[in-house]
């Protein structure tokens, strides 16, 4: 699945199906090139954000997490947030490579896949760190 | 070999961490002359009006030299500016403007630029020379491969003679004529 296609799904409660917001960016931890986090707009109190752990699946139409309880858990041990689409890609060598159009991740299990530049595709596993400057990966083995 | 780069085009150029902080910009170039590389940078903050930084970069600590910026593993790297400036024998500043000598005697110009290689290495390949009648006629900047031992000092920078016959234009064909004549000299 694409950033671009979960943004915007409703999140949705499984134990009393009431929507909590609407997925409005996904927080990335670069060390572990996962999703960490789902951040969402127009939620009501304080639970802006939830932590991956908290969701049940992702769907074509929706997230699911479990309830608001587990959603607002687990929120102190989370990567601080940067925008990953439109990023700054850089190599550890300090080239620039582009910038981050799309990031396809696993549904199931948050790891980040593919990073789509307008330089060509990026596998997850090269990911090196996310800042508010740039997108750090790993230089393509020789 | 590296891309190589004139040492005046690092200074501005963006420090940024592996985890994608950008938390400086290079000042200046901090050389040391004996040894032919880079010691380290002097910093300052990132924007217009940004002043010179307290805190130097050691060249040790830089992951790597890149067109676009210089990655580094992490900010808390960084040391006191007197780490890094005191240790280089030849600051940037006085290397630059220095005459330049032949082993043989001849005064060919002054020192223009240093050039080094990116990467990782922070060697000095060579000098952009502003050369004078004894070098070129017409006083173009040409660059200069530099000996195996670098002489430099604040009063003089001396090359091999030999060195003259693998003057380059233009950085890109200056990065073969540095190869040619490192082989040369081997094979003598």
């Amino acid at each position: 699945m694409l950033f671009t296609q979960a943004f915007g799904l409703p999140v949705i409660t499984a134990d009393d199906a009431t929507t909590v917001g609407k997925v409005a960016d996904l927080t990335v931890d670069a060390h572990n090139a996962t999703v960490a986090a789902v951040r969402l707009s127009g939620a009501s109190d304080r639970a802006g954000v939830l932590a991956w752990t908290a969701v049940e699946a992702v769907g074509p139409d929706a997230v699911i997490v479990r309830s608001r309880v587990t959603a607002e858990q687990d929120q102190d041990r989370l990567p601080a947030h940067h925008r990953a689409l439109g990023s700054r890609v850089l190599t550890e060598h300090g080239a620039e490579h582009g910038t981050v159009r799309d990031i396809a991740f696993d549904p199931v299990s948050g790891r980040v896949l593919t990073l789509y530049t307008a330089l060509g595709e990026i596998t997850g596993a090269r990911l090196m760190g996310l800042g508010s400057y740039a997108t750090v990966v790993r230089a393509e083995p020789v | 070999m590296n891309t190589l780069v004139l040492a005046s085009e690092l200074s501005g150029r963006v420090v940024v961490t592996l985890g994608g902080e950008a938390v400086a910009q290079i000042k200046d170039v901090v050389f040391d002359g004996p040894a032919g590389r880079i010691t380290g940078f002097t910093l300052s903050g990132r924007g217009l009006l940004a002043g010179p930084l307290k805190q130097s970069l050691r060249f040790s600590h830089v992951h790597a030299i890149g067109p676009s910026a210089v990655m580094i593993v992490s900010q808390s790297l960084f040391e006191d500016r007197d780490a890094v400036v005191g240790r280089g024998e030849a600051g940037r500043g006085r290397v630059l403007g220095a005459p330049v000598l032949t082993e043989e005697g001849t005064d060919i110009g002054t020192v223009a630029d240093v050039v080094v290689e990116t990467g990782s290495s922070g060697r000095v390949v060579g000098f952009e020379i502003a050369a004078n009648d004894n070098l070129d006629p017409e006083h173009r900047k040409v660059f200069v491969p530099r000996g195996q031992s670098l002489a430099v000092s604040g009063e003089a920078l001396v090359i091999p003679a030999q060195a003259q016959r693998f003057v380059a234009d233009d950085l890109p064909s200056f990065a073969a004529q540095a190869e040619a004549f490192l082989t040369h000299m081997r094979q003598r």
